[in-house]
């Protein structure tokens, strides 16, 4: 039969159109793909077919579609797994033979001396029992260990502060900034994380929590195992990531990129930086800032975490200038002069807050 | 070889650190495992989630895996196991919990209820569900085996005891109607 004249029913009802659709059949979906691309006019004709199919497969899906997903799901953990043991955080190295070695009475002790060791600054070190607060203050990357055993990666001025009888009669914690958690399984106690905008329920596992109160935003990225994420105040509303999925919750009051109130809260796929196939939601553990066509004013946001000092703005125009690009170990008066380069402002450091104008 | 012998020695590849052998196991299981899925909560984006999850442990627990003679049935008993987990964690008081961690009380859905309850507009669920209603029953059980199990004419043709010709005409003529009625 002559597929040109092809109706939406003669689509539908032709098997390797079907196979094409779930990607179940290479030369289907090769021929498929081609013929669409030499029939620009059937467009509609095909798009009501694939609708058609997908209502009465019940979404069955793309099977290579699919296959990616996962693929990409490896990929990340395989190199998380290489970033993260490549990482000099001693601290975590030691304690983790001490802990092996000895068994769990002494993994205890550890913490706490792990504890004492990451917050040289501190006269008291708070025994495991009553709140405890830990900061990472100006440093770019600080690693502790937990009373249970799991290992939190602290980004610049962050803040956990876990709660009373942690370890012992549950493991809540509370985040203001961004860290990488790796969470021990913990037996009868779940480990939840709570944040100004989502709490977070999870089930052993490897996940980021980008919680920055100045962001607008709160981005959980999740890389193994599985997580439930609930907005503040709902906890009936869950939303179960698996690996490679991050849910994004915009601040009520959030004023940066704000999308309609319709979708404050939104579940997608960690974005993946096309050249190095990295993940971008931890390029910050990999020392380095990526810019992804983001307005000055995100992107000043984010120069002040990552370099610990306050940027402000003097005019409303500038802050949405866009860029991309990416800074390695640089300063922050480095960054911007880059920036400058490709569209231009103008900025000054005045006492301990840099000023960006026209 | 049957689809069973070549899953098992996929199965062997996977526990040797085999990439490929695993995508294929993949690739060989995926559509049996969602329709399966399906088939106890008509939630696709819960099922496919849970597929991509259970192929991402099996991944990263290749060398504990022990030799299994039915992958299929390994495979579903996993994906039934991680369901219940996740539904339990979406609503833990939904009756359907109780009703699924009960092995002898499991309910498979029908075709009609699978494909109504996936689609997530409330409006387009009455749509398919009155449409669904217009079609006879022979109608709706070709296109079960043609679209939702995946069965060429062929085959169809042969388990309904007909001419491929009259199955397909069958097909053709209930898709007509169901693109009118689902405009």
């Amino acid at each position: 039969m002559d597929k040109s004249s092809y109706t939406t029913e003669d689509l539908v009802c032709d098997g390797s159109f079907r196979n094409y659709c779930a990607g179940s059949d290479k030369a289907a979906v090769q021929f498929w793909q081609a013929w669409i691309r030499d029939h620009p006019e059937k467009a509609d004709e095909v798009r009501e077919a694939q609708r058609l199919v997908s209502i009465l497969n019940a979404r069955q899906g793309n099977v290579q579609e699919q296959l990616e997903q996962l693929k990409d799901g490896i990929a990340r953990y395989d190199l998380l797994k290489t970033t993260i043991a490549g990482q000099p955080i001693p601290t975590k190295r030691r304690i983790a033979r001490w802990k092996y070695a000895t068994g769990i009475a002494a993994a205890v002790l550890a913490v706490v001396v792990a504890v004492w060791l990451m917050m040289p600054g501190r006269k008291t070190v708070s025994v495991p029992s009553m709140v405890q607060v830990i900061q990472s203050g100006n440093a770019p990357r600080k690693t502790i260990v937990l009373p249970d055993g799991s290992v939190v990666t602290l980004h610049s001025n962050t803040k956990l502060t876990l709660a009373e009888g942690f370890g012992h009669t549950g493991r809540e914690l509370t985040l203001s900034g961004e860290a990488l958690f790796d969470i021990a399984h913990g037996g009868q106690h779940p480990f939840i994380v709570h944040t100004s905008t989502v709490d977070v329920e999870v089930l052993g596992t490897l996940f980021n929590l980008n919680a920055y109160p100045q962001a607008g935003y709160t981005e959980t990225s999740l890389f193994r195992g599985k997580i439930a994420v609930s907005l503040k105040g709902h906890p009936e509303q869950k939303m179960i990531l698996t690996p490679s999925q991050k849910s994004v919750a915009f601040n009520q009051d959030g004023r940066i990129d704000r999308p309609a109130a319709d979708s404050v809260w939104k579940r997608r796929s960690l974005t993946v930086d096309p050249v190095d196939h990295k993940a971008k939601e931890i390029a910050w553990v990999r020392s380095r800032i990526k810019i992804e066509d983001e307005p000055l004013e995100v992107i000043a946001a984010r120069l002040q975490t990552w370099y610990g000092i306050p940027i402000v703005f003097t005019d409303n125009e500038t802050k949405g200038y866009r860029y991309s690009g990416t800074f390695e170990s640089e300063t922050v008066v480095k960054a911007l002069e880059a920036l400058q380069l490709s569209y231009p402002f103008n900025f000054r450091v005045e006492k301990d807050t840099i000023v960006i104008g026209k | 070889m049957t689809e069973e012998e070549q899953n098992r020695i996929y199965w062997q590849g996977l526990r040797d650190g085999d990439k490929e052998s695993f995508f294929s196991l993949y690739n060989n299981t995926y559509f049996h495992l969602v329709r399966w899925g399906l088939k106890v909560t008509a939630n696709d984006e819960l099922v496919k989630d849970c597929v991509t999850q259970l192929f991402f442990q099996l991944w990263d627990r290749r060398h504990k895996l022990n030799p299994v003679t039915n992958v299929k049935a390994y495979l579903f008993t996993a994906l039934r196991r991680m369901l219940i987990d996740q539904l339990g964690l979406h609503s833990r008081v939904d009756a359907a919990i109780t009703q699924l961690a009960d092995e002898e009380a499991l309910n498979e859905l029908s075709y009609e209820e699978i494909i109504v309850r996936v689609q997530r507009d409330e409006e387009m669920k009455q749509k398919l569900h009155r449409a669904m209603e217009q079609l006879t029953p022979r109608q709706i059980e070709l296109i079960q085996l043609v679209f939702f199990e995946g069965l060429t004419y062929e085959e169809v043709a042969a388990r309904t005891s007909q001419s491929i010709k009259t199955a397909y005409n069958t097909i053709y003529n209930a898709i007509q109607l169901l693109r009118k009625l689902l405009k």
